[in-house]
């Protein structure tokens, strides 16, 4: 069987893709080829804008902004050039644009970061939520459940990796309850945050290719903003629901481990290769 | 010298030195019966064993030894370099000690000595070769106190173990502080982050990389690291780019560039049919030389240079470097050829974006359909957030798959990676276990035929294994 290949629909969904050199440390660049190739496997098109710094933009074209991490040095260099398109992305915000964010730049959509060492950096202030550095670094694998008026309840995988502890204003809803692992901040229980269609999460893997209800979620928010509701046809996901049901069982297989590298059994560490290591 | 005696172990009393004595017996025994029983080639294990009997045992064997101590890490091209420097060294008349089996971390390392030195501790070697993985340099640093520190590159690698890539950075710069004027520094000029490092040490520093335009490209590929300056962050502009980000740089806002190379590869014809043999004029402070390398790729350019800077640190001359090097075989799992009966395999260790890429360009450019195995695991040497994956350009490859099986813990990752390069579905298989995995790709490979394997640290060791059963290769500590 070969892959899909829609018919053309004539559809066109328009991607602003942030910082795709500057933020792009956990190859978080897979969330655009899931979002691309789910399009594309549906005969939807995507037309894609890399926007780097110094530029500004007008954002409320867009339909779908990706906005993902990077380490400190990076998102220095982010925040002093976000205050440029602050107002732009403001105001796509209000007008429905969908929003991805991980990490890095899921804190920068908030109002502040304050790392555990450093100057605060300004974020955008589109999400209502603070984040402040913490010292140690929660770096495991991930799991939690949402719950949206279009899929009901879903469980997200992922890999999450930050010393950075979010908190939530009123203004923001939690993106889901965490199942396994730390989210915002290893203590409320939640894991990122949503605002009309911004969408703000820690979890890294790349998050989309192996949740593809979410994926969908975000293509048909992001299409429905200048076509109205439009009905995906269903793709064959087999292959993501085994990447899932594997990510899975490693969220809960880590679940409790402040570093999943750490609490590799010692014997993996006497003598790599001697075992076969089976989860 | 740091005084050792305090810690409880070593030392120059009886209690000490019988220590010392049981700690080298008991790691020596326990890599023989390793190796006899064929259970891991003790490679790590007598230096664990040593260690937990004599945690000092490295510190004590380094602080009588009058032997070179080179040091050499990096995130790439640490074995290959250390083995080309091997090479140059046992061409030039040394005795070498050496963890050529790329044993890089603490255990593997204090196993040179437990091997090679006698039970008082007694090394009878002229030259010291560490291969030390840059996580472990912290540690290891102190307790070998080295004459020379070859850093080959820093890319992004295993995120989840050593946090980003930039406190792996400064953890290295700031060890090279505390090394003597005596000690000689050897860094990759052309990387820009590597070649900042240093700048407060006393040690004298070499550079070494490539200046030509030969090869490479305009602007770095997305898998690049640093492409920003070190000084000001303003992006980096590139004459060219041979490598990820190592290349011929400079910063237009603050004027950083790379600083001038004492060993340069300033003519590289690279074999166009992704194998060797690469030629290489390589320029050096002691005169030129004119490199044929039976090894493919620009990668193995770097270890050359590196492996030649490494030799004028340590004064061995340049006389018997190009003869040394014309004979260097690929390492263990380093796109290395196996014959399987009639049909070849080529086994990839890969664990990074970089290397993972650079192997695919190379294979890319073999003639035909390609037949693959992909294995990746999550383990402590593998890492457990396999997000890089997706920095790979597998599109690249994926034109020419003819089928793949994906195997391993991340199996199904890959499968899904493999789906999203557009690799059709009725291609692409996952078999969790192995050898069936192997047999399947061998199979798939045909009569004669050609198999790729491109693995994760971990299971290319148990391919090798099973490899080394059917009596294909050797065993790696033999290698």
């Amino acid at each position: 069987m070969a892959n899909e290949q829609g018919k053309d629909t004539r559809l066109v969904l328009r991607i602003g893709h942030l910082y795709p050199q500057l933020m792009s440390v956990a190859a978080d660049r897979g969330n655009l080829f899931a979002i691309v190739k789910r399009c594309k496997w549906r005969g939807i098109k995507t037309a894609i804008d890399q926007i780097f710094v110094k530029q500004t933009p007008d954002f409320t074209q867009y339909d779908l902004i990706l906005f993902h991490g990077g380490a400190d040095r990076e998102m220095e260099v982010a925040a002093r050039d976000l205050q440029l398109k602050a107002p732009s992305l403001r105001e796509a915000a209000e007008s429905n644009t969908v929003f991805l964010a991980v990490c890095a730049g899921y804190q920068l959509l908030g109002h502040s970061y304050k790392p555990f060492e450093g100057p605060e950096l300004k974020g955008v202030g589109i999400l209502d939520l603070h984040t402040e550095g913490g010292s140690t670094r929660f770096m495991t694998h991930i799991a939690i459940e949402c719950e949206f008026p279009e899929c009901g309840k879903q469980v997200l995988v992922g890999y999450e990796n930050h010393s950075g502890r979010t908190y939530l204003g009123p203004g923001a809803q939690p993106l889901g309850r965490v199942l396994a692992g730390w989210g915002n901040n290893g203590k409320d229980g939640y894991e990122g945050a949503v605002y009309k269609n911004v969408f703000g999460t820690y979890l890294h893997g790349p998050v989309l290719p192996k949740n593809p209800w979410f994926t969908d979620l975000l293509i048909t928010r992001a299409l429905a903003r200048r076509y109205g509701q439009v009905e995906l046809p269903p793709l064959d996901d087999s292959t993501e629901q085994e990447a899932h049901a594997a990510a899975f069982k490693l969220a809960m297989a880590f679940k409790g481990t402040v570093s999943a590298i750490d609490a590799t059994p010692w014997r993996e560490r006497l003598s790599p290769g001697s075992t076969s290591r089976s989860l | 010298m740091a005084d050792y005696s305090k810690h409880g172990g070593g030392g120059t009393s009886w209690p000490g030195r019988a220590r010392l004595a049981l700690a080298i017996s008991a790691g020596k025994l326990a890599g023989a019966s390793g190796r006899l029983f064929r259970i891991g080639g003790g490679t790590s294990l007598p230096g664990m064993i040593a260690r937990r009997i004599d945690p000092n045992v490295l510190r004590s064997v380094m602080a009588t030894t009058s032997a070179k101590k080179i040091v050499i890490t990096g995130s790439n091209g640490k074995t290959t370099t250390a083995r080309m420097t091997a090479a140059i060294a046992d061409a030039s008349g040394r005795r070498v000690s050496h963890n050529r089996t790329g044993s890089n971390l603490l255990q593997g390392v204090t196993s040179v000595i437990v091997n090679f030195a006698d039970i008082f501790g007694r090394l009878d070697s002229d030259l010291l070769l560490f291969e030390i993985d840059e996580g472990t340099m912290p540690v290891a640093m102190p307790e070998i106190q080295p004459d020379v520190v070859v850093i080959t590159n820093i890319f992004r690698d295993q995120l989840d173990r050593y946090g980003e890539l930039y406190s792996v950075a400064k953890a290295l710069d700031k060890l090279l502080e505390s090394l003597p004027e005596t000690a000689t520094i050897v860094l990759n000029g052309n990387d820009p982050q590597v070649a900042s490092f240093g700048q407060q040490a006393r040690a004298r520093k070499l550079y070494f990389g490539l200046r030509t335009t030969d090869i490479g490209r305009p602007v770095p590929e997305h898998a690049a690291d640093v492409i920003r300056c070190i000084r000001c962050n303003e992006d980096l502009v590139y004459e060219v780019a041979y490598l990820s980000h190592l290349g011929l740089y400079r910063c237009p806002n603050c004027g950083y560039e790379l600083p001038p190379l004492d060993v340069a590869a300033t003519s590289i014809h690279l074999d166009p049919r992704g194998d060797g043999p690469t030629q290489v004029t390589m320029e050096t402070p002691l005169g030129q030389l004119e490199l044929t390398l039976p090894l493919p790729g620009v990668h193995n350019v770097y270890n050359a240079a590196a492996a030649t800077a490494a030799s004028i640190a340590a004064g061995f001359g340049i006389e018997k470097i190009p003869a040394a090097l014309s004979n260097i075989r690929t390492a263990f799992g380093r796109l290395e050829k196996i014959q399987a009966g009639d049909q070849t395999i080529y086994l990839a260790f890969v664990k990074n974006p970089t290397s993972f890429n650079l192997v695919l360009r190379l294979i890319a450019q073999h003639p035909g359909e390609k037949h693959l195995l992909l294995v990746a695991s999550n383990t402590v040497v593998d890492g457990e957030d396999f997000a890089w994956l997706w920095d790979v350009d597998l599109e690249e490859i994926s034109p020419q798959v003819a089928d793949v099986i994906c195997s391993g813990t991340k199996a199904e990752e890959l499968a899904m990676r493999l789906k999203y390069a557009e690799v059709p579905l009725d291609r692409v298989r996952v078999i969790h276990e192995r050898e069936a995995a192997l047999n399947a790709a061998l199979q798939n490979a045909g009569p004669g035929g050609t198999l790729y394997i491109m693995a994760s640290y971990t299971p290319t060791q148990e391919l090798r294994r099973i490899m080394q059963k059917r009596g294909w290769v050797k065993p790696y500590w033999e290698e």
